[in-house]
């Protein structure tokens, strides 16, 4: 009884890091990997994301959520090279990342941060996967995750990250 | 609707001021309107302030300071085109004859360096939330698509600080070089830090009247013919975006404003003798420059290679400087592109005269899309 409780006390005061979504409802693991979560309307068929109840074209409660792509191509890329101010958190010391935005097949560009920060590698057109990334550790431990995009080509640099 | 007049105007110059106040800068602004205009506070019957930094009532703490009359007085923020709202909110009140004279002011006082994100939004904690990003993004894409060069975007930076030293009210008011542009630090690719425009201090101010009025108070009036206000359609890429429509292709809110100002106004982008747009970066000037007709899509580098955007060139654009030079205090820089166009208009433009300026057009774009346009002829 001893020994219960003292493995109790233990697992209260360590507790195993968390992994939490930056957001609820952004993204979702399924068998195939990641995948965000969007919303199309049942009216005019346009898909949003984040997912949203509103359809933004109909003005009518009419949206459905649905998983996206996981694949998509590169419409247009940057390099942030300078430290966004506040609330950005990220990796110290900070490190330039790349931004682009990647078109899905259901029609939409979604803006993400890329795994790739050397604009030279980037080129408009090329094919992009969706990886879930560690982002940073909060206040309370908890190990905070979003979605970035990567190049294809690249392939998976961590399995047991990407699925 | 009844015909609306620009009876006066004025500014606090743009740049850092150290310790002073905020009021104090939207105060010196009013004042050397009213003074422009030539009429009293007393006869002024109501008052439209823009501004996002300087906290709630602003207006009215700027306006205590003028004197207390009790006319309404609405203080209004919305971004970049706060400015542009206060604009309209005031021509909209003398067109609909609810007032003969109005005023519409804003001022400045913004934090150093990039605007910050909304700490509520998760985008932001991401690293989503960053206005260079988002023009680098629509930059890279016009690049990509229209065979705009990095060339292009050093020579509208070079035009405009070039224009800008010509400028008293100017942040900069100096020249800058083609390679010291060019090789100024990279903020977002493609833009570089000399391709950006500052966040900084200043007002301006605006007073509006009837025709009657404006005929009896000033030997030159200048009509302002079209105060347009209009948020995005569905479809269109705005800051910020977390994701936007690949199917639906509409008009954007810039190309919508301006074309329903040129209708207010009875004029097209042909008859215009100069525009001061939203250049908050050198790649935004020549989207804006497409978008509000002054060419075919794709085509603003073109004009820009035949010099048709200097100050002696068919359509001059930026000929103050533009925001690159200036610097963009929020809430005043709509209204400072109001004051330029009206001295142009008057002929009281000095070294940066255009010739025989008739007919302006300013034009703000801010988050969310908001987007302000005006057309001002005498």
């Amino acid at each position: 009884m001893n020994s219960n409780h003292h493995l109790y006390f233990i697992t209260m005061s360590q507790p195993a890091k968390k992994q939490v979504p930056i957001k609820e409802g952004l993204f979702e693991v399924l068998e195939d990997g990641p995948h965000l979560v969007g919303s199309r309307c049942r009216e005019c068929g346009e898909v949003t994301f984040p997912a949203n109840a509103f359809c933004p074209q109909c003005c009518t409660e009419t949206m459905v959520n649905v998983p996206l792509g996981r694949r998509g191509t590169l419409y247009s890329f940057t390099v942030q090279r300078f430290k966004p101010p506040p609330p950005y958190k990220g990796s110290e010391p900070f490190a330039p990342y790349g931004v682009g935005m990647i078109e899905l097949p259901e029609g939409l560009r979604v803006t993400a941060v890329l795994e790739e920060d050397d604009p030279t590698r980037l080129q408009v057109g090329m094919e992009m996967e969706l990886v879930i990334a560690s982002l940073f550790e909060d206040a309370e431990g908890n190990e905070l995750l979003g979605y970035r995009f990567r190049s294809v080509k690249d392939g998976p640099q961590d399995e047991s990250v990407s699925r | 609707m009844r015909e609306v007049y620009i009876i006066g105007v004025g500014l606090h110059p743009f740049g850092r001021f150290g310790e002073k106040d905020v009021i104090e800068i939207g105060r010196e602004a009013v004042v050397a309107a009213l003074a422009d205009a030539g009429v009293e506070w007393k006869k002024v019957e109501a008052a439209y302030c823009g501004t996002v930094f300087a906290g709630p009532m602003a207006g009215n703490k700027v306006l205590a300071r003028v004197g207390l009359t009790g006319i309404p007085i609405m203080n209004l923020e919305n971004a970049c085109a706060s400015g542009g709202s206060a604009l309209r909110a005031a021509y909209q009140a003398v067109a609909g004859g609810f007032c003969d004279t109005a005023l519409a002011f804003g001022f400045e006082k913004m934090p150093r360096g990039f605007i910050a994100g909304n700490p509520n939004d998760w985008f932001a904690t991401m690293g989503l939330a960053v206005n260079p990003q988002y023009f680098a993004l629509k930059a890279r894409w016009h690049m990509a698509n229209f065979g705009t060069t990095e060339d292009h975007l050093v020579k509208v930076s070079v035009k405009n600080h070039r224009n800008g030293a010509l400028n008293p009210f100017a942040m900069y008011r100096k020249e800058m070089s083609y390679d010291e542009i060019a090789n100024s630090q990279m903020v977002n690719d493609p833009l570089r830090l000399l391709m950006l425009c500052a966040p900084n201090e200043g007002g301006a101010a605006v007073v509006l009247s009837t025709k009657e009025i404006a005929n009896r108070v000033t030997t030159k009036p200048v009509k302002l013919a079209a105060v347009v206000l209009d948020s995005p359609l569905y479809g269109t890429v705005e800051v910020p975006h977390i994701s936007v429509s690949a199917r639906v292709e509409a008009p954007t809110v810039t190309t919508t404003a301006s074309r329903e100002a040129y209708e207010a106004a009875g004029i097209g982008p042909e008859d215009l003798d100069l525009v001061e747009l939203q250049d908050t970066d050198s790649a935004s000037e020549l989207i804006y420059t497409e978008e509000i007709g002054l060419c075919e899509r794709g085509e603003a580098a073109r004009l820009l290679d035949r010099g048709a955007t200097e100050i002696t060139g068919r359509i001059p654009v930026n000929v103050s400087g533009g925001l690159l030079s200036k610097g963009e205090p929020l809430g005043a820089s709509a209204l400072a592109q109001v004051v330029e166009v009206t001295w142009q208009l008057r002929g009281e433009s000095g070294a940066r005269q255009v010739k025989d300026a008739r007919a302006g057009l300013t034009h703000v774009y801010g988050a969310y899309g908001n987007c302000a346009v005006s057309i001002l002829l005498r």
